[in-house]
């Protein structure tokens, strides 16, 4: 029989500075409905982050395979 | 009878007898006794002098208290004492101690008798990689907020205060490289227009450069209810601890 996968509950921790009361909570429904937009946000973030490093990663490889280096590029004004 | 040219005060003529003399003297003292006494109406330590309304005759203000300064009244009539406005400055509203365990971290109940609130958010950092953290205010989640770049950029509305990729620093244990946050809101209660969110933090991670860096970037908030809370949230994973000072500007 498959089991339900239980997920961590997400918690939000609130300092009500005028009462100088700390609140530790589940996220409401509302709140996680906007959790997971935030999460898709970040990790498309994440991924053109990755995407960019590749990127200068494999033109860095191609520049050393050329005997260059990025200051040399710089050098004649293309960096 | 001849008087002096200032104050008025009668003096003898030249063919004023002289056994009227004692008399005229007399006379003379008098007015002279009470035009300094006019002039110098003080009788306790520290009181000074101003002009009043009469001519030749003077007002006694009393000393202040400690710190007071010497001003003029509302109606612009005569000086007075008052204690100085106090201006500048930061004051400590609140500590916020944060244990860690939480994807969202929230100062709320701020107080909206400041002009301008700064957060100080220091020695925290989250749990794992993350693409963005989300700064909210007044927990609101609609498209509100929209980042401020350099002149000629444009960003769209968007649900939040969204600042780039933040990453567990490398040496999280070293308190001295987590991520350190100045958040500044100026004139974050007026209700009438919306408000500039300015930020300068660390760590976040420069993809160009592969190291952790700092950024300064600002929002526009056009919320137009006065700020009573602040929200930082994680894009994955939970914070690991830090303080939050927030701090109150007249």
């Amino acid at each position: 029989m498959e089991r339900t996968k239980m997920t961590e509950p997400i918690i939000v921790a609130e300092h009500n500075i005028e009462l100088d009361e700390y609140i530790i909570r589940d996220m409401t429904d509302e709140e996680i409905k906007q959790r997971k937009k935030d999460e898709l946000e970040s990790e498309l973030k994440m991924q053109q982050f990755a995407e960019a490093a590749a990127k200068k990663a494999e033109a860095e490889a191609k520049l050393a395979a050329l005997g260059l280096t990025a200051d040399d590029l710089k050098a004649l004004g293309l960096g | 009878m001849p008087t002096t040219t200032n104050y008025g005060w009668t003096t003898p003529a030249d063919t004023d007898l002289v056994k009227d003399g004692a008399a005229a003297i007399r006379t003379l003292g008098s007015s002279v006794d009470t035009t300094t006494k006019n002039l110098n109406p003080q009788t306790t330590t520290g009181a000074i002098a101003y002009r009043s309304a009469t001519s030749n005759v003077n007002t006694s203000l009393a000393i202040g208290t400690a710190g007071q300064v010497l001003t003029v009244n509302s109606g612009a009539t005569a000086p007075e004492w008052a204690t100085p406005a106090v201006g500048g400055g930061l004051t400590l509203i609140s500590t916020t101690n944060y244990t860690g365990g939480s994807a969202a971290l929230t100062i709320s109940s701020i107080p909206t008798t400041y002009k301008n609130i700064y957060v100080l958010w220091s020695g925290f950092y989250p749990s794992a990689d993350t693409g963005s953290i989300f700064l909210r205010v007044n927990g609101d989640t609609a498209s509100n907020y929209v980042r401020i770049g350099a002149l000629g950029q444009q960003y769209s509305f968007a649900t939040s205060f969204a600042l780039n990729h933040w990453t567990v620093p490398t040496f999280s244990t070293n308190i001295a490289y987590r991520a350190v946050a100045w958040i500044q809101i100026p004139n974050y209660a007026t209700t009438s227009t919306g408000k500039i969110i300015d930020s300068s933090f660390t760590t976040i991670f420069d993809a160009a450069t592969s190291n952790n860096a700092g950024a300064t970037e600002s929002a526009l908030y056009i919320g137009t209810s006065a700020i009573t809370s602040i929200s930082l949230n994680t894009g994955t994973g939970n914070w690991n601890g830090g303080v939050a000072l927030l701090y109150g500007e007249n």
